[in-house]
């Protein structure tokens, strides 16, 4: 089980890359619970997570091989 | 006759007086348009905590912008009566003053381009994957959060 994970604007400077392997996350909860012990950073922040590019509201389940993007708030225009 | 041709929306750094009057003139064939509204949005120079802002980095998560493009563009073809419509958006570094945005809709009378271009940019703010870096004059940066 290996999701492929990737951080934008604000997010991948804290998380130090664009892209990260993540293993072993059943689900949104699991992965942000994880995010959140390797990078303590991120409790501060407002983040919207998208599995495959959909944003999810909720704790989603998570298969092996989603794209799960860390979105800090849009400020595109 | 309705123009529903998919281009590319990213820019690589400022869009160009050039390039927007050569959009307007690409559309004098089109003779059914009775009306054009056009959105340009400008990069400004806030002064956050005394500090100028000089140009705005943006990025993108492009897949995923694209598709929501793609969904913005289905939805403004479905509610109004459009004759087309483009959107441009900068990628890349652009400078206080310079056009980072620009959104062009074209319809049989004015108030369909008018409403239409209106829900457009505000959809694109709120909805879209992009993200802007402030940069100041001594190269430090803050990312620049929309406002609803």
């Amino acid at each position: 089980m290996e999701i492929n994970l990737l951080a934008f604007g604000q997010l991948a400077e804290i998380t130090g890359k664009a892209e990260l392997r993540i293993l072993d996350v059943k689900n949104t909860n699991e992965l942000n619970q994880k995010l959140i012990e390797q990078y303590p950073k991120l409790v501060a922040f407002n983040y919207l997570l998208a599995v495959n590019k959909k944003i999810v509201q909720g704790n989603t389940s998570l298969n092996d091989k989603d794209t799960v993007a860390l979105l800090p708030p849009f400020s595109g225009g | 006759m309705t123009e529903k041709k998919k281009h590319s929306v990213f820019i690589e750094g400022p869009i160009t007086s050039a390039f927007i009057a050569d959009s307007i003139s690409k559309h004098s064939k089109k003779t059914t348009i009775g009306g054009h509204d056009i959105f340009l949005g400008q990069v400004r120079n806030d002064i956050i905590d005394n500090k100028t802002v000089v140009a705005i980095d943006y990025s993108t998560y492009n897949e995923m912008a694209e598709q929501k493009l793609h969904e913005i563009r289905e939805a403004a073809f479905a509610n109004y009566n459009l004759v087309c419509m483009h959107i441009y958006h900068s990628l890349g570094t652009v400078k206080a003053g310079e056009i980072c945005l620009f959104v062009f809709v074209s319809s049989i009378h004015r108030k369909d381009a008018f409403d239409a271009c209106h829900e457009i940019v505000e959809q694109i703010k709120a909805d879209v994957p992009i993200w802007g870096k402030e940069i100041f004059e001594d190269a430090s940066h803050v990312w620049k959060e929309n406002k609803s």
